[in-house]
């Protein structure tokens, strides 16, 4: 078996089941009050997610995985600060973790440019591509992606998967300021609306 | 430069995906943010989608990544929760049928505030510190994590204000303002499952229009809180139509 497959159908409970997201708020909140197990479980159910979309942005395994024990640990310390009135606990886990990778390659990209990167950006989308395969998730976020315009899933996903900021997906893409904040935004409303989040 | 109310709004999916660098640009949506329930809710459901994106990506760290969080975990300090000093705005109660709110410590906090403040309306300090005595076991759900609070208003008057604790599967009901019943009639609870009725107890007679806290046990999935009239004694199933019906969130 592939080991895609089994870590896909462990993570998907967490986006995909009510249940699922319910135990994982309860959980979280177990955290806040110094459960280490509690914690375990939410490391095991987050840690792929969280991994995964850090490598995305940032490339670099060894970064990647310092990044995400500071995501993980932060999840820890911050805990008592999760509101599942505002959002559920993937997501704010996710909301950490994508801000810590891009607050990463800001960082560092500043210091050493970011022009090499321009070669690799047509590729994200083939990324998405190649990921899906046998991932019910991945299968659903591609079929959502592939719904959209050539320049809003460009835009989403060089701005998500890539790290980059909206003003460098308009450089890179070259179109306006104006039409690239609305094609992000149009985007993932489809998306939202197809994926059939609240 | 001033921006434009529409281009603001329309930064709210950059926002949402971490595109915008941070400086006055980003400070400034933020802000908008606070003032904009619209946007906010906006911008939670794209970050839901980029939680989708995240998921996608999903890959297997190396193992010792692991042994490594716990490790770190078991040496740091944890973060107290924030607590809030705002008054929630009291039209709220009158006009949302029902708030399901935060959980965890914070809420606690806030809905130990919220009844004693309910019970501090109608009654002297000494009646509610009996009240508190009495009930040691809703101080107990009180602090339950996850616990909820809830308010409904009841049909011909008065509001019912529920804490429920779901995952100790009990809650405490008060009310306010409930209209008095002729002498052989009282106020009974009921958990309205969907294989069948139980019984959650009479409501004890109001002080000053407010009914003391009742506890019930046994709350289940599906569960809806109902209030009905019964005749003295209660009934061992609803007689009349309720005038609450809150389904509760467990």
């Amino acid at each position: 078996m592939n080991p895609n497959d089994s870590d896909a159908s462990r993570f998907k409970s967490a986006t995909t089941d009510r249940r699922g997201e319910r135990d994982l708020d309860l959980l979280l909140i177990h955290v806040a009050r110094g459960d280490t197990e509690a914690f375990e479980a939410v490391y095991d159910r987050l840690v792929g997610p969280v991994y995964g979309v850090i490598r995305r942005v940032l490339r670099d395994p060894s970064q990647s995985e310092e990044v995400a024990q500071e995501v993980l640990l932060e999840v820890w310390r911050t805990a008592a600060r999760f509101d599942p009135a505002v959002g559920g606990a993937a997501t704010w886990v996710m909301t950490i973790a994508h801000r810590r990778a891009i607050d990463r390659v800001r960082s560092t990209t500043a210091a050493a440019g970011r022009e090499h990167k321009t070669a690799e950006v047509h590729t994200p989308h083939d990324e998405v591509a190649e990921a899906v395969e046998a991932s019910l998730d991945r299968e659903r976020v591609r079929r959502c992606l592939d719904g959209l315009t050539d320049v809003q899933r460009e835009s989403i996903t060089l701005a998500y998967y890539g790290g980059y900021s909206y003003r460098q997906v308009s450089e890179l893409l070259k179109v306006t300021l104006g039409a690239i904040k609305t094609r992000i935004r149009d985007g993932l409303i489809r998306m939202r609306d197809c994926l059939g989040v609240s | 430069m001033r921006f434009l109310r529409h281009d603001l709004h329309s930064l709210s999916g950059a926002y949402a995906l971490d595109a915008i660098e941070a400086g006055p640009e980003r400070d400034r949506f933020t802000r908008h943010l606070s003032r904009c329930q619209s946007c906010a809710s906006e911008v939670r459901g794209f970050r839901e989608v980029g939680t989708a994106l995240a998921f996608a990506a999903a890959a297997e760290p190396p193992a010792e990544l692991r042994t490594r969080v716990l490790a770190a975990a078991a040496r740091t300090r944890q973060l107290p929760p924030e607590v809030s000093t705002h008054a929630r705005p009291r039209r709220t109660r009158a006009r949302v049928p029902w708030v399901p709110w935060l959980s965890g410590v914070v809420a606690t906090a806030s809905i130990v505030v919220a009844v004693l403040f309910g019970f501090a309306q109608a009654h002297t300090q000494d009646e509610l510190n009996q009240v508190r005595a009495e009930n040691q076991a809703i101080s107990l759900l009180l602090s339950a994590p996850g616990a909820k609070l809830l308010t409904h208003e009841v049909t011909h008057g008065g509001v019912a204000t529920v804490v429920l604790a779901a995952d100790r599967h009990e809650l405490a009901v008060v009310t306010t303002g409930l209209p008095a019943l002729p002498p052989g009639q009282v106020y009974q609870l009921w958990l309205i499952g969907k294989p069948k009725i139980v019984s959650a107890g009479l409501l004890p007679a109001a002080k000053n229009g407010q009914t003391p806290a009742v506890l019930a046990t046994g709350v289940v999935k599906g569960d809806t809180l109902g209030l009905t009239v019964e005749p003295a004694g209660g009934s061992a199933q609803p007689t009349t139509t309720p005038i609450l019906a809150l389904p509760l969130p467990v």
